[in-house]
């Protein structure tokens, strides 16, 4: 079963082993399209954006290596994240190194490829999802972020009238 | 089935991808302000709408050039490219980690209040809406960046929670400033709920939106301006470090677990379709 086969199962999906290698190949080459759109986005130089890349690039790849090979299931990208964080914790002493290195790497443009991926992934089924529903999620979309803005500030005033 | 080929044979989704990627990093960041608030318009929306318009499940026409297993390639292509987003969002939370564990209990345990979109979202998409899978990743979470990455790694993005998270994410994007600052000025002038409290539940989501909220915010109480907006940033912070594993662990076990419950008969119907 391929990728994309996991990818599509609407029910619990049963747990695929994610293929190191064409992944780290796939991720490269990503990493290439997130270094062209920093050079556009930021104003650091591209010998320091091929610095933050290369950074973010290896805390990907320790955290696909740790999806395959940990004796837990975790998804990737709970172990990157846990990886990123790990990384640049203040108190070790690679830390501020690490920080430095991405620390111009611009947020919103590593985000860019991903959603063009998105858009080319489309096919008839999601189309007709929101063809056929589309207004009613725009409503549920506004009443998410109404109730947990909501629900936040309900919690965050009862504790703290608890508190003092 | 092969996933996506070597790299060269899918040549046309990457140049897509980079051409798409290019031209909507170069019309940039665009605000067209509402009063207060703004509807903010993003590079990612823009990649968005152009690679749908080249989309031949779309547009006919884009056949030619994208065909139907480059449709197919994208697909995993999705999570890759997630991925040093991901790496980089982790790496802004760790050097704040001193930060926040002082950060207190009123914010740790607000971030609970997060699961308020559970209680009430979930059932209205349910019950009053009669949405199905959609209903999942459209409600078990605030759906930042985080989130659609769950999603799509649990479920892929070509699927109903894929499309229930992403409209959420996209109203998100799109009208999030526009929403919590109106939001925050309706609870403001409630007068129930102290300035404190409301500050940390700015916090809940994007950037932009925590900008919008405690500027409201701000706007309504001028003196308290600097306490509104450290604790929305605290907040923010706590959000993005502890959001993402509560909605893995927490809200997306919870909703999968109330569908199950609401809808008894559709998972064994899905499981043999798939």
């Amino acid at each position: 079963m391929s990728a994309e086969d996991t990818a599509s199962g609407s029910t619990r999906i049963p747990r695929e082993k994610i293929a190191v290698v064409p992944t780290l190949r796939d991720l490269a080459l990503v990493s290439v399209l997130g270094w062209a759109l920093q050079l556009l986005a930021t104003d650091i130089s591209a010998l320091a954006a091929v610095g933050g890349m290369a950074g973010l690039y290896l805390i990907c790849a320790g955290g696909i290596v740790l999806t395959r090979f940990a004796p837990f299931y975790l998804p990737s990208i709970a172990w990157i994240s846990l990886l990123g964080i790990a990384a640049t914790l203040p108190f070790t002493p690679w830390g501020s190194a690490v920080t430095a290195l991405v620390a111009d790497i611009d947020f919103l443009a590593l985000s860019v490829p991903a959603l063009a991926y998105a858009g080319l992934a489309l096919t008839e089924r999601e189309i007709d999802v929101v063809k056929k529903s589309g207004w009613k999620l725009l409503l549920i979309a506004v009443f998410v972020l109404a109730s947990t803005y909501i629900g936040s500030a309900v919690v965050a005033d009862i504790v703290l009238r608890i508190t003092g | 089935m092969r996933a996506p080929g070597s790299v060269l044979d899918m040549w046309r989704l990457h140049v897509a991808v980079l051409v798409v990627a290019v031209v909507a990093q170069l019309i940039d960041v665009r605000e067209i302000p509402i009063g207060p608030a703004a509807i903010l318009l993003l590079p990612l929306l823009y990649a968005f709408l152009l690679s749908v318009l080249i989309n031949p499940h779309v547009v006919r026409a884009a056949s030619k050039f994208i065909r139907k297993r480059e449709v197919k390639a994208a697909s995993p292509m999705i999570v890759i490219a997630i991925m040093p987003f991901i790496a980089k969002f982790g790496t802004t939370i760790g050097p704040s980690f001193e930060e926040l564990i002082e950060a207190g209990p009123a914010l740790l345990l607000q971030e609970i209040g997060n699961l308020a979109t559970v209680a009430f979202a979930f059932p209205l998409a349910i019950w009053a809406f009669k949405l199905h899978r959609e209903a999942i990743g459209a409600t078990f979470s605030v759906a930042r960046e985080p989130n659609l990455a769950i999603i799509v790694d649990r479920y892929g993005l070509k699927s109903p929670e894929g499309t229930g998270v992403m409209v959420v994410y996209v109203v998100g994007t799109l009208f999030g400033t526009l929403i919590f600052s109106v939001l925050a000025s309706l609870m403001a002038s409630l007068g129930i709920f102290t300035p404190e409290a409301l500050a940390m539940a700015c916090g809940v989501g994007s950037g932009s939106m925590l900008a919008a909220c405690s500027g409201a915010l701000s706007g309504m109480w001028p003196g308290m301006e600097d306490t509104v907006v450290a604790l929305a940033g605290a907040s923010n912070l706590l959000t993005y470090a502890t959001g993402l594993y509560v909605s893995l662990f927490v809200a997306l076990p919870v909703v999968e677990w109330l569908y199950k419950k609401a809808r008894p008969g559709e998972a064994s119907a899905a499981r043999k379709e798939s």
